[in-house]
Parts: C-alpha cells; sequence; structure tokens
C-alpha cells in the first residue's frame, strides 16, 4: 500500500469510520513504523525526567533574594491560595554561582548539572491548574484533570509510530508506582500497543522488567523451530481462507517481531552490559539506572521515555524541605550530569529532548515552618537537547518565585512546544472519540517559539 | 481555568458563550420513528432469503452488484455459536449431535446455558465501566461483583431490556423490586470518582464534581442513547439538537445522587445490623488505640481478648450481620460549600433532597446561569408535548422511563445495534456509541428499524433478537468468500460472514476449556488474574481500574474508567510475546497434552480444538515436532496458532 502521509491516513481511516477494522488494518500493516511528521523534526525521541511530588525552582536555577530580605514575612503578593495554610517567607539558604558562556545560575545543589549550564533551557514560568497531586499529574501527563484521555506519551507513539519495530514506542521507568499510577501513561481511545510500558526497574535483571519477555524453559533453537513451525499451520491456514486478511498476516508479521524482541528487548534493557565505568558515572542508584535505561531505549529508537524520580511522590516536601531537598538534589544531580554527557558524547542530544520537572512546584512560603506546600501559580521546569535553544532562561517568576510572571507557559504550552519539536503541529494530532476530535492540548497551546534553537 | 475545555472549541468559534444553537442542528436521523416495513424488499433469489434480515441484505446486496456467500461449514457453524453466544468453544460430542438443520434447537440450548449470561454479560459491563476495585479513598464493602452477578443473571433470565435499564438506573424507587435487588445500581454506584481534596476551595472542587457529573452524563447518554451527551456541558452540541440547558437539566439528577454502599435487606433488617456495625467499628478503633500505646498496658492481652469478645457477642446476637452490601447510590443533593471555619471546602450532602442546576456557562461552575429544573431531552417530548419533568426525588426512574418511553425507537435502535454488533462484528451504524449526526448513517436503515420494531413487539426479548439474527442465512454465511473479501474489504454488504478474532476472555477461557482446566462454577468475588491457580472464566479475574491486569491490557480490553462502545482490535509484539512465553499458555498446554495421553493425541487435540482431524500432513508434522521437543510444547503452538484464535 503507497500511502503518502501516515498521520493523514490515520485521521481518514478513523474519520471514515471504519472503526475496529480499519484501526486493526492499520496495525497488521505496520503502525508499529515510523510514521511522517507533520514538519521536520528537531526531536526524534523524549526523555522526561519525572520529579514526582514538586519541586521548588528557586532552589536550583531560579534564585530569588527576596526570600532572604523578607524571610518569616508575608509582603504583598506573597499571599497566594494553595492548597494548606502557610506561613510566611521561607529562605532559600543554598549558595549560587553563574555557569557555562551562558552565565546561567545554578545553586551548589547541582555542581555536576550545573557542569552543563549551556545545554539547559530554563522555562522559569510554567504553571498548571490544580494544586493537587492528581490532577496535576493528570494534566501534565495527559493534558487534562480527568482521567479518560491518552497520555502525552501515547500521542507522540500514536503521531510518530516506532522507531523500533522490536521495541515499544513508549516506556515508563519507576522504581515503585507514582501518584494515580497507570492513568498517567494510558492510552484511553487510543489504539492501545500506544500505552506507555510500564517498568519498576527497581530490580534490573530484564527478565523481571518486561512481562513474557523470556521463558526459562525455553531454548531458542526448540523455539525457533516451534515457531517455524507454527508460522507454517499459520500460512496454511491463511491460504486456505483467504487472499488477503491483514489480520491474519498482521499476526503472523507480530509473532516473528515478538521473537526478535526478546532478544533485542533484553539487550535494550540490560544496563549489565555497560562498561563498569559508565556505571560509575551514573552512579548506582535508582535514579541512575533510570537514566541509563533510558539513554539505552533512546539510543535503539524508542520515542518516549519517562522516569520518575522514585515511589510515591518523593519531592513532597511538606516539612523539612531544605534537608529533604539537598539529599534529593544529591541523588539526581550525578544522573542528570551524566545522561546529558553521555548523550552528547554520543551525538544524540541535539535529536534527543530532555525534560526535567515535577507536576507543580512549591510554595516560597513555608508550611509547618520548614516545609513548602503546592504550588500551581508559578514554577520550573528545564529541556535540553532536541532543538530547544541551550544557556537560556524563558520566563521569569514573581520576586519570590511564586508565580509565572513573564512569558507564562500553562502546560498545554508546554505540551504543544514538546509535539512542535518532534515535528507535530499540535492542532493537527487528533483522534475522533465520543462526537469530538480529541488532541493533547484541548483547545489550547501556544508553542513557545523563543525557546527553540 | 478548568478541564475539558475541549467543549470550548466551539464557542472560541464563534465567539459567544451561551448561544441556542441546539434548535439549528438537524434532527438525526435516529430521532425519528421507527420505520415500518410492510412489504419485505424484493428479491432475485428468492431461494436464499429465511428470515426477514436476509430480504434486507439480499435487496442491497442485488442492487450493488454482490451475491451471498455458501452457507459455513457445519463445524465452523457450531463453532461460531458457541462463540457468540457462550463464550466458549464446542466440545467434540457437541459436533457429533449436531444437527445443520436444526441451527434453532442449538441456539435454544446454548441460550439456556449459564454461560451465556456470562458471557452477555461482559458486552455490557464494557459500556458500564465495571471495575472490582474502586478509589482507594472511598469507603466501600467491596460487594461491585455482585452487579457483576446481576448482568449475568439479567441476561440468563432474558429481563425485558426496558427494566434491565430501569433497574440499573432506579431499582430503589421501584415498586416491583427489593432491596435485595440494589446490587444492580452498580451502573451507577461504580462510577469512576475524581479525588477532591478538601483544603482545597470550593471554586476547585466544585470543577471536579462537575467533571464527574459528566462522565454520569457521557456514560448514560452514550450507552442507553448512542449520544454524545456531555459534548453539550459548555455551550450546546455543535451538531446535534442538544442544549446546554438539556445538559443541566439531566446533570440534576446527578447532583441529586450520591454514590455510597445500601442493604440488600428490608431497613427492619438492616437498621440494627447498622447499629452493631458502628458499635463494632468503634470497639476496632479501641483495640487499634490500645495497641499503638507506648508503653504497652499491663494487662494488654487481657484488654484485647475483652474487645474480641465484645465484638463477637455483638455479630453474634446481630442476625445477618454480614449481609450483602450493594455498590449503589441514595438520593441525596450535593452542595459544594466554603468549610465554615478555616482553609477548605465542605461537600454537603442533603439526604433525601434533590436539587436542579444552574447552567454552568462555559463549563465554569463558578459562573453561573439560570436554574433548569430537571428533565429530559427537549427532542424527545412526552406524551403531553412537553420533555419529561423530573419530579420525584433525584428523577433517577423518571429518567429511565424517558429514556425507555420518550426517545423509544431511538432507545431500541441502540441495543438492537449492539446485539447485531456481538454477532457480526460489525453494528448496521458503525459508531456504536454515536447515533447523532458526526455518527455513521446505518448500513441498512430499513433493517435496523424493522429489527428494531419487532425487539420491542417481541416483549425486548434479548434472547429474541439473538434467535434472529442467528437462525438469518445472513449470519449462517461462510467467511471464506476471498471475492467478497477483495470486492468489499469492509463487508458493508454482508455478502460474507467476517472473520472474527477471539478477544482475551474467550481466548483464555477456550485454552483453559480444550485443557479440560476450565472452573464453571459461577459468580463470587473478583480473583487475581495473575494467579495461577485461577481457573475461571476471564470474566471473573479482578478488573482494576486503576491497575489493569497486564494480560488484559495488552490485549484490548478497555479502559474501564471510561464507556467503551466498542473494543478496538490491535496486533501488538507484546501479544506475542504472551502467546509464546506467558506462564498461562504454557501451564494449557501441559494439561492439554496430560489430557490426551493416547497414541493418537494430535488427532484428539485437533477435534477438541479445531472441530476437524488433521490432514496427514498435519499429524506428521506434529509428530515429530512433539517426539523432537514434548507433547507440551506442541500443544501451546496450536493454542497460539491462527487457526484457534480466529472464528471462521
Amino acid at each position: 500500500m503507497n500511502i503518502p502521509s501516515p498521520l493523514s491516513r490515520r485521521a481518514a481511516l478513523t474519520t471514515m469510520g471504519g472503526g475496529l477494522g480499519s484501526l486493526g488494518m492499520i496495525s497488521a500493516l505496520g503502525a508499529d513504523q515510523a510514521l511522517r511528521p507533520h514538519f521536520a523534526p528537531r526531536a526524534k525521541r523524549v526523555i522526561h525526567l519525572f520529579m514526582n511530588g514538586g519541586p521548588f525552582g528557586p532552589d536550583f536555577f531560579d534564585p530569588k533574594p527576596a526570600l532572604t530580605r523578607y524571610a518569616g514575612q508575608r509582603p504583598k503578593g506573597s499571599d497566594l491560595r494553595t492548597e494548606r495554610p502557610t506561613g510566611g517567607l521561607l529562605e532559600v539558604p543554598w549558595k549560587f554561582q553563574n555557569h557555562g558562556k551562558s552565565g546561567l545560575p545554578v545553586s551548589e545543589l547541582l555542581p555536576l548539572t550545573a557542569q552543563h549550564a549551556d545545554d539547559l533551557c530554563l522555562l522559569r514560568s510554567c504553571y498548571t491548574d490544580n494544586p493537587n497531586h492528581g490532577p496535576a499529574l493528570l494534566l501534565m501527563n495527559n493534558g487534562t484533570m480527568t482521567p479518560r484521555v491518552p497520555s502525552m506519551g501515547a500521542w507522540t507513539s500514536y503521531g510518530l509510530g516506532s522507531e523500533n519495530t522490536d521495541l515499544p514506542g513508549y516506556v515508563v521507568l519507576c522504581p515503585g508506582k507514582p501518584v494515580r499510577f497507570s492513568i498517567l501513561w494510558n492510552s484511553a481511545f487510543l489504539p492501545s500497543q500506544h500505552a506507555g510500558l510500564y517498568v519498576n526497574h527497581s530490580k534490573t535483571d530484564p527478565d523481571d522488567l518486561i512481562p513474557w519477555l523470556k521463558r526459562k524453559e525455553t531454548n531458542p533453537q526448540a523455539q525457533r523451530k516451534g515457531l517455524d513451525l507454527l508460522q507454517q499451520l499459520n500460512q496454511q491456514h491463511r491460504q486456505s481462507r483467504s487472499i488477503h486478511d491483514p489480520r491474519l498476516e498482521g499476526r503472523i508479521e507480530a509473532l516473528e517481531t515478538a521473537y526478535r524482541m526478546q532478544f533485542s528487548a533484553h539487550d535494550a534493557f540490560d544496563i549489565g552490559r555497560e562498561p563498569e565505568k559508565v556505571r560509575e558515572i551514573y552512579g548506582r542508584s535508582h535514579f541512575g539506572n533510570g537514566c541509563l535505561l533510558a539513554r539505552r531505549l533512546a539510543e535503539r529508537g524508542v520515542r518516549f521515555t519517562q522516569v520518575y524520580y522514585g515511589n510515591g511522590q518523593p519531592w513532597d516536601t511538606h516539612s523539612k524541605h531544605d534537608e529533604k531537598t539537598r539529599k534529593l538534589a544529591q541523588d539526581i544531580d550525578r544522573p542528570v550530569a551524566a545522561l546529558l554527557e553521555d548523550l552528547k558524547q554520543r551525538g544524540m542530544l541535539e535529536d534527543t529532548l530532555v525534560i526535567w520537572g515535577g507536576e507543580f512546584g512549591r510554595t516560597p512560603v513555608s508550611e509547618n515552618g520548614n516545609g513548602r506546600d503546592h504550588n500551581p501559580h508559578g514554577f520550573l521546569m528545564w529541556m535540553a537537547g532536541g532543538g530547544v535553544r541551550g544557556g537560556y532562561a524563558h520566563g521569569s517568576s514573581d520576586e519570590f518565585g511564586f508565580k509565572a510572571q513573564e512569558k507564562a507557559m500553562h502546560v498545554h504550552d508546554l505540551h504543544a512546544t514538546i509535539l512542535h519539536l518532534l515535528g507535530i503541529d499540535h492542532e493537527r494530532l487528533t483522534y475522533r472519540h465520543a462526537g469530538r476530535d480529541y488532541r493533547l492540548t484541548d483547545v489550547h497551546g501556544n508553542v513557545a517559539k523563543e525557546i527553540l534553537a | 481555568m478548568f478541564s475539558l475545555r475541549l467543549c470550548l472549541i466551539f464557542v472560541v468559534l464563534t465567539g459567544t458563550a451561551v448561544v441556542s444553537r441546539a434548535g439549528e442542528n438537524p434532527r438525526p436521523w435516529s430521532f425519528e420513528p421507527l420505520i415500518q416495513t410492510e412489504t419485505l424488499p424484493a428479491v432475485k433469489d428468492t431461494s436464499w432469503p429465511r428470515s426477514r434480515i436476509d430480504h434486507f441484505i439480499l435487496a442491497s446486496m442485488e442492487e450493488n452488484g454482490f451475491s451471498p456467500s455458501a452457507p459455513a461449514a457445519p463445524r465452523m457453524m457450531l463453532r461460531r455459536l458457541h462463540f457468540t453466544l457462550t463464550g466458549l468453544p464446542p466440545a467434540p460430542e457437541d459436533l457429533a449431535a449436531f444437527d445443520p438443520a436444526r441451527v434453532d434447537k442449538t441456539i435454544d440450548t446454548l441460550l439456556a446455558t449459564p454461560q451465556y449470561g456470562e458471557r452477555q454479560a461482559r458486552h455490557w459491563l464494557d459500556l458500564a465501566r465495571y471495575t472490582d476495585v474502586t478509589a482507594s479513598w472511598l469507603k466501600s464493602t467491596a460487594g461491585s461483583w455482585r452487579y457483576r452477578d446481576w448482568v449475568v443473571a439479567a441476561f440468563n433470565d432474558d429481563i425485558p431490556y426496558p427494566d434491565f435499564v430501569k433497574r440499573q438506573l432506579a431499582t430503589d424507587l421501584m415498586s416491583s423490586t427489593g432491596p435485595e435487588d440494589h446490587v444492580a445500581l452498580g451502573f451507577l454506584g461504580l462510577s469512576p470518582m475524581y479525588w477532591k481534596e478538601l483544603q482545597l476551595p470550593p471554586e476547585i472542587i466544585k470543577t471536579t464534581v462537575a467533571d464527574e457529573w459528566e462522565e454520569r452524563i457521557d456514560t448514560v447518554g452514550r450507552t442507553f442513547l448512542g449520544l454524545t451527551l456531555a459534548c453539550a456541558r459548555c455551550h450546546d452540541h455543535k451538531t446535534d439538537p442538544v442544549s446546554t440547558a438539556d445538559y443541566y437539566a439531566l446533570a440534576g439528577v446527578f447532583a441529586s445522587v450520591k454514590i455510597t454502599d445500601r442493604p440488600t435487606m428490608s431497613e427492619d433488617l438492616w437498621k440494627p445490623v447498622k447499629k452493631a456495625r458502628e458499635l463494632v467499628a468503634g470497639l476496632e478503633t479501641q483495640k487499634k488505640n490500645l495497641s499503638k500505646k507506648k508503653p504497652r498496658p499491663a494487662d494488654y492481652d487481657g484488654q484485647i481478648k475483652e474487645l474480641d469478645k465484645k465484638i463477637a457477642t455483638i455479630k453474634n446476637a446481630t442476625p445477618h450481620y454480614n449481609m450483602a452490601m450493594a455498590n449503589g447510590v441514595i438520593e441525596a443533593a450535593l452542595y459544594v460549600e466554603k468549610k465554615d471555619k478555616g482553609h477548605g471546602t465542605n461537600l454537603n450532602y442533603q439526604t433525601g433532597m434533590s436539587r436542579d442546576l444552574p447552567i454552568q456557562k462555559r463549563g465554569n461552575p463558578n459562573q453561573t446561569g439560570d436554574i433548569v429544573p430537571r428533565r429530559f431531552l427537549s427532542e424527545f417530548p412526552g406524551s403531553n408535548g412537553s420533555p419529561r419533568s423530573f419530579t420525584k426525588g433525584s428523577g433517577r426512574l423518571e429518567l429511565a422511563e424517558a429514556l425507555i418511553e420518550d426517545s423509544e425507537a431511538l432507545f431500541a435502535r441502540v441495543m438492537v445495534n449492539r446485539i447485531w454488533k456481538i454477532h457480526f462484528g460489525t453494528g448496521l451504524v458503525r459508531t456504536p456509541g454515536d447515533f447523532g449526526n458526526t455518527g455513521e448513517a446505518p448500513t441498512h436503515r430499513q433493517l435496523l428499524d424493522d429489527l428494531a420494531a419487532r425487539f420491542i413487539a417481541n416483549g425486548w426479548s434479548i434472547k429474541w433478537l439473538h434467535r434472529e439474527i442467528l437462525q438469518s442465512a445472513t449470519w449462517q454465511q461462510t467467511s471464506i468468500n476471498p471475492q467478497s473479501e477483495q470486492k468489499d474489504p469492509e463487508n458493508l454488504y454482508y455478502s460474507r460472514m467476517p472473520r472474527r478474532r477471539l478477544d482475551i476472555e474467550a481466548w483464555r477461557d477456550a485454552m483453559l476449556y480444550v485443557s479440560g482446566e476450565l472452573d464453571l462454577r459461577t459468580g463470587g468475588a473478583g480473583q487475581d488474574l495473575d494467579d495461577s491457580k485461577n481457573v475461571r472464566r476471564t470474566l471473573y479475574g479482578k478488573i482494576h481500574r486503576r491497575d489493569l491486569n497486564k494480560m488484559l491490557q495488552v490485549h484490548d480490553f478497555p479502559d474501564p474508567a471510561a464507556h467503551h462502545p466498542s473494543r478496538e482490535e490491535t496486533i501488538s509484539p507484546l501479544q506475542m510475546l504472551f502467546a509464546l512465553n506467558s506462564p498461562l499458555v504454557h501451564a494449557r498446554a501441559s494439561a492439554l497434552a496430560t489430557r490426551f495421553p493416547s497414541a493418537d493425541r494430535i488427532t484428539t487435540i485437533y477435534q477438541t480444538l479445531f472441530q476437524r482431524n488433521p490432514t496427514a500432513t498435519e499429524r506428521e508434522l506434529g509428530e515429530t515436532y512433539s517426539t523432537e521437543t514434548d507433547p507440551a510444547n506442541y500443544a501451546a503452538l496450536l493454542l497460539v496458532s491462527n487457526e484457534f484464535l480466529y472464528i471462521d
């Protein structure tokens, strides 16, 4: 079949309402193969480092001297409503220094990441709609706060297909379960192969990571022989019934893919194959392993990889914020720096978009004396590689780091920009469901053109 | 900003807020009364039609240059009948007893098996977004499975469809049913609930609550009417004649119910149980507090023993202490209010009360307009010429009655289409969840209407509908017709039977059935599907809304957080990894190989799996491979083969 633009082919088939039949046909005809984007992409794949719980930007990349000046007070502009009762402004105790040619300020908490200041595109004016984890996680991942629509990774996989038919297009790594769990990477009404493959990487043996990847009792030669027999029977079955049934053929093909996947996926998910030196550079923490796994997957063509920092919501520092943040920062600094360096050395940073951030930020005012509450009004994320402008700080927050000020960037804008970097027009990647054309950005989203390199 | 702003797209486009444009949208074909066919369409080949269905199908075939396929071979027909009605394959002895001239007898036999209801229930549960596990923050006695079992029984008992619907929406308000039927309310009682952080201000919580109403309206609208009513939350429906006022008139019903567990016995029996349970809960709390006490009291064991004794006494002294509870709803109007003191929100449920809602401008609950009294859709007036008002309690029962009586034609068409789709894979309307203007037009409208009218005339009997469809020559055609496949790949003219893949439930059940392991006990609490000892039907596997079983998930099982009118069939490598390596397949294969230890194992296996004998080549291939590896490995291949997975 010779069809010019797969994105429009999909749209055509779904709006034609072939429904089941057509979609089945698409998957049989190779929906897993790379599809052509709307325009030249800057990034081919995404690695999203998810600091679940929500970090506070001014701890790291957005110095706020006013917090020291007004420590303990609640001057005008610092009394925004958040989830819980809060007190006066809470000082950020960390020292900042300017780094790289760009001179971006990075705090002492992230000395290794600071060395990549010139790669970072700081988004200082992000904001979201709801100060509660569940809704905010959903908005960040799925584009709405109700758990009924596909995730950003599923949209990407659906829109672009896979670069590697032997691997899933969307993988979610977490040493545990983030709040709301699998709804954050679901495919909802999109075909189910676009759902994120959830991998709890607190174990490292690939056979424990992917369901049914291997059967211990099977030896590869016998299995191949068995598969040959099965395919012979399947071919006979097909020939005796049909000239061309894409589903019968599709299943025959998919069996071969799965057979290869046993080896390719095993390889992709096995960080044990990395040289000792590399393992050391990333560190051997869960997050270090996650970043390394993400790089291996990106290298092999997985479109969208998310690495959740940890089980539950480790960045949710309602009390003892500074103490916890110091530990968290220490834990991510090395892996993040290693990932950026590694991607760069492999020539992959230019077409791999790395995203760092949480579902929202934290308040500059205190909670429980030494904690910080959830803050949807303004928070910081950063991107690197994948066609974004390095060494650049986009937008600003107010003098306390409470509310997005200049060039405010809603989560919808973030999504529009991410899709844009991937070569997708966020208004044109749609799917007809329940009487509407759904899209990741709902009816919103502006591409932040200034951050494009 | 608030969620589901998708609705706003049209508002944004027109630049106005709530414009009454619903009236300007044309009435879709599906809103019209049923077309009564007096004279069946003429056909050239008068020998082919066996039922009224066939006249409509053949006339359209002939008009478009198609001709029917030959009848399916008896073994294929029997396999098809068994799977479509019960979700299980036939046994070899069923084939021996099968008389292709008396398909009606086989249909009746299958309709009378408990497995029939189990199979049909699963189709319904996709619509009802059934889950065994509700949100962790809800207090629930985990009786969800009672709703599932109620649906199974309802199909087996062939409850007339209107009754089936009415009881799911409002059995507690009906005089003809008692408290034991409260489990039917699971359709509403198991609705998804979204987290409401009550430390947040009411402005935010109101949106979450409105999102829940929208979910109910979406599910009710699409399940019973095939209408995307939720599109009218923020603006009048873009393409269908459904106004925002219509939407809030219905939303009021859901603003007047509260999801909660309900007893399944009379108030008289329940009252003492309720009291006893409260007492026991108090004693349990005392136990808990005691165990937390530091340092541990000297007579700790004695105190605990004392409390346990008290608990046991209460339980023993209370008849029906363990009374089954239903995941249901009660009448209660919800007001989202600012907390009296402090910071957050109070959910004020006024039990026994109901409320009308104001229109929320652009779907924003903090920008409200006129109050809309609860009533049915304006395009479906009742006998007095205006839409039925809902005045009794929340209006659930009146809503059900309006669905059944005031939108009868649409209500019947939607269900007929679903049953047709069960048997043909596609509906006569190929968008089963959208009978509006953006949905597809029916491929055979007269046929759909004729079937719907006769469905009503035959007492809304779903079993009647199955018989009518399965006894048609149309349904009994073979699926093997390469010419028709090429000329009409979508099978719009039904000039062959479509080849269909088993869904995950039928496949897993069939594997267990042929291996001789299937446990056919019916009903009860959901069991973990990953448990290797679980050999019950997949219907009884535990469905977790937030953490769906991986096997189900990769095999197109629908996301139980929302209504699904059909499953998207995909083919993916993960499915094939399951086929090649899953313990489930291999355990069945071992059992299958052990079940038939005879010398002629291959013949028996072929007869059991495929209702036919192996060819000489197949036998030889099988024997060689079985000898080289082992019979279980060989059986594993057949269990995942296309011949086992596809029904001709």
